[in-house]
This record gives C-alpha cells, structure tokens and sequence, in this order.
C-alpha cells in the first residue's frame, strides 16, 4: 500500500466537494480518477500533496516525497530548466548544500534522458512547446525519487501525439520509479492507455471503482454515459 | 411558506461596507502572518546571495533614474519658488537649509518611496501573483519548499538595503538641484546655498532618514509580496493584486512618516 484515502470529505464554502470518498492505490500502480468538470477530481490531488486542508476523513501514505505534475506544467518561466528541475535540489532545506554543481548537472542529465529531451537544460518554459513543458515539469517531479507521482489532467491541451508521448512516460516512470500514481484526466486515451484501476466522481462522490475493462463495458448508467459522452444520463452537467 | 425580503439599498451598503471591512482585516491579516513567517525564517537565510543581488540590483539600479528624476525636480520646484521670495525678505542665507532639511526629513524618502512602490513594489506583486494564479506557488510548496522563505527573503532584505541607498543618492541629488535652481532663480551663490545647508543640517536628521527608508523599504516590498501572494482568479485577480499592493503601500508609508514624525520632530 503506497496511498489510501479513507472517507475523504472536502467543503469549499458549505459546497460539499468530495463526500466520503474512498481508494487505495499500491506501489507501481496507477488509479485514475475520472469525471466531469467540477467533480472533486483535483481537489483530490491537492488534498493528497498538501495544498489544501481536509475537513474530515484520512489521508495514509506510506512515506517519502509526493510529487505533482501540474494541469499546465507550472514551470517557473524566470528559471531554465536546469534550475527548474534542479528547484528542490538547491533550494530545500534538508537537501540544500548537500549536493554539487557537477552532481546537479548528472542528476538533471539523467532525468531530461528519462523524459527524451536531452541537452535543453539552458532552455527557458517559454522557448517549448506544450509537450515538452509537460516532459520538463515530469523531469522536475521525479528529481528528488518520490514514491507518489500525482498527475493533474497530464494531456490536457495537447495534440493527441503529443497526448500519447506523455501516456507512454507516464507508465514509464511508473516502471522505472514503481511510484504509486494517480492520474486526474477525462480523456479516454489517457485511462485506457496509463491506468490500472479506475475511480469516477460525480458530486463528489464515487460512482464507479474498477478496471479499464470494467469501465469499456458501460455495465452501470455511469459508466455508460461517460463512455458514449451522451448528454442524458444520470450526471447531469451544470 | 417562504418570505422573501427585498433588499434594501441601505442593507446593500452595509453588506459593501462589511466585504470591504472583512477584505481589509483579511489582507492585514496575512501581512502580519507573512511577515511573522519571513522574520521566523531569517535565522536559517532561506535564500542566496545571488538571488538578493538579483533583487538589489531591481530596486536600486532600476528604480534610481526615475527616483533622482522625481527627487530632483521636486527640489527644483521648492527652490524655485522659495529662493526669490526669501533672497528678497534677506533670508537667503536660509534657502539651503530649508532645502535640505525638506529633502532629508521628507521629500527624499517619501518620493524615493513613491518611485519605488510605482516602480517595483507593482513589480513585485504583480510577479507573484502571476506564479501564484498559474499554480507555480503551488509547486513550490509541493517540491516542500516554503515559498513564502523563498520568494519573500531575497525581495524584502533587497528592499529594505537598497532604500537607504536609493533614498541617499537621491537626497543628495536634490540638495544639489536645488543648489543650481535657486542659483538661477536668485542669484544665490553656491557658496551661500551650501554653507546654510551644513548649518541647517545635523546628525539627528540623516540618523532619522536611515531609519525611516529602512523600515519604507521593508514595508513597501513585505506589502507588494503579501498582495501578490493573496491573488486568486487569473487575470483580474493579478491586477487586483497589483493595485491592492500599490494603494496599501501608499497609504502605509503616509501612514508611517507620520508616525516618525511625531515621534521624531514633534
């Protein structure tokens, strides 16, 4: 067990968010959490890395860093990309100092390896495109070995090339790392393509917990509306 | 059976009023918090010596043409219209000491103050409340770094050493300026102008200024980051933010020389 969350409750003004929602998710696993806009999808994510506080429910993690690869990227566009994936090296507080400039350039190297963009450490955010932001901001979540890799809607915005580059390094690292991952998406490429286990919201609660498989066979009301995208059906769109 | 009230225009301009009051209590309030967190972190120096030159180099290279400018002609303003009127009445062996004491007690700081709220501190908050709406804030904190250590410290130590700096030069230049404005528009010699100014001057006023810039320039950027830090909503919300930075700076630094000055010259 690498993340599970036990009945999870989440209010942003007296608007219940999440409502009782329950998961786990194993080392080298990937659950991805589906559902329309506005259901609590990312609310999750930052419940999980700390952003924000929960109002009720449990939160286990089984140790080490929790790293996030944001919606769009969230590079910081006065940084290259050296200092961008280097970020938590240098400036957290346990690690700074601990490591020297010739180490920093090995580490940076090997994780713009990892994510095929080898030689752009001079590069700033906005001399790259969509994908390679994404690529650049997954070489800085994984710097510092993390054993949760949060993933906030990681296709979003791109074309679907470009869509299936980052589906195939997001089952990469979690080979390589065997991190517990959880992807945020609504794009059935991403979910058919990454995850291990699905988890859909509607109202901020879980309407279906399964397989991809599962999911394809559309056996619930749920899960046969988000598959077909049919505007009727029990979720109805604000 | 439901009652519905229709509301007043006298109960819209309380519940105005109320959001406006809660809008302020709330922004003093995380003032006060960031303030307490930057102070706290001082004794590791969260920062680089890069970063703070990066951010001293901000606030005094780039905010000292517009601050001499600004300093310069509100001295030649001043001694243009004091230096004839007193030159006649026999007083002009006190135009450079008036001159001076204005630009060391008040106008050197507090237009120095107002270049570098126009100049940086929207700068500052308009920088931080973009990485704040595009969640880059966000991912420092979840990369575990205290984002208030890292972007505050550098911002504020360069903020309040670089005032001082900024506020000297700038005093000087306006002592000067006034020198050859009053030279034109009287006929005052040089001589005359700044041998009144050293005896106008004396230790209790620089003492004064120093202390004064200093805290300007740890008050104007602890605002600006704290405005910036406080955005939410895109890009309204970073323009709200640098307007909120640029009022509240304005105000505080009034605010301020008049404390100093009761407390000083009273």
């Amino acid at each position: 067990m690498s993340i599970e969350v036990k009945n999870l409750i989440k209010s942003f003004d007296k608007k219940v968010v999440l409502d009782d929602i329950s998961f786990k998710v194993d080392d080298g696993k990937i659950l991805s959490i589906v559902g329309f806009s506005g259901s609590g999808k990312s609310t999750v994510l930052k419940l999980i890395s700390g952003l924000i506080e929960k109002d009720g429910g449990e939160i286990i993690t089984s140790g080490g860093d929790i790293a996030m690869v944001f919606q769009y990227s969230a590079l910081f566009d006065s940084l290259n990309v050296f200092d961008n994936i280097s970020f938590a090296l240098q400036e957290r507080k346990d690690l700074r100092g601990k490591y020297t400039k010739a180490e920093l350039e090995k580490i940076v190297a090997e994780k713009l390896e990892m994510v095929g963009l080898s030689g752009i450490e001079d590069k700033f955010p906005s001399e790259l495109s969509g994908g390679m932001q994404k690529r650049v901001s997954f070489a800085r979540a994984i710097v510092t070995e993390p054993k949760i890799i949060l993933y906030d809607e990681p296709t979003a915005g791109l074309d679907p090339i470009s869509s299936t580059l980052i589906e195939d390094y997001i089952v990469r690292l979690k080979n390589e790392t065997n991190a517990a991952s959880i992807v945020v998406t609504h794009q059935m490429s991403t979910i058919q393509r990454t995850a291990d286990s699905v988890l859909m919201l509607y109202n901020g609660k879980a309407v279906f917990e399964g397989t991809p498989e599962e999911l394809m066979q559309q056996q619930t009301p749920y899960t046969k509306q988000f598959v077909t995208a049919a505007i009727d059906g029990p979720m109805k769109m604000v | 059976m439901k009652i519905y009230y229709k509301a007043t225009y006298t109960y819209k301009i309380f519940k105005m009023f109320l959001t406006e009051l809660q809008s302020f209590v709330m922004t003093l309030g995380n003032i006060a918090l960031f303030g307490t967190e930057l102070v706290k972190g001082l004794r590791t120096f969260p920062t680089t010596y890069k970063a703070v030159m990066e951010q001293s180099s901000r606030f005094g290279v780039s905010s000292l043409p517009i601050t001499l400018s600004i300093v310069g002609m509100t001295s030649v303003i001043i001694a243009m219209q004091i230096a004839g009127e007193m030159v006649k009445q026999g007083a002009g062996n006190y135009v450079g000491m008036l001159v001076a004491i204005l630009m060391v007690r008040e106008e050197g700081v507090i237009m120095a103050g107002f270049a570098i709220i126009s100049m940086i501190g929207s700068s500052l908050a308009s920088e931080i409340a973009t990485m704040k709406v595009t969640e880059q804030v966000d991912a420092i904190r979840v990369l575990k770094v205290n984002p208030i250590h890292y972007l505050f410290t550098p911002r504020v130590i360069a903020g309040t050493l670089m005032m001082p700096l900024v506020v000297i030069v700038s005093s000087v230049f306006g002592v000067l300026s006034g020198a050859v404005a009053s030279n034109l528009a009287s006929g005052l010699t040089f001589k005359a102008y700044f041998d009144s100014v050293w005896f106008g001057l004396n230790m209790h006023d620089l003492q004064v200024c120093l202390l004064k810039s200093l805290t300007f320039g740890f008050v104007i950027s602890l605002i600006s980051c704290s405005c910036g830090m406080e955005a939410k909503d895109g890009a309204k919300g970073v323009g709200t933010a640098t307007t909120k930075a640029v009022v509240w700076s304005f105000v505080a630094i009034v605010i301020l020389d008049l404390i100093f000055a009761a407390m000083f010259f009273y």
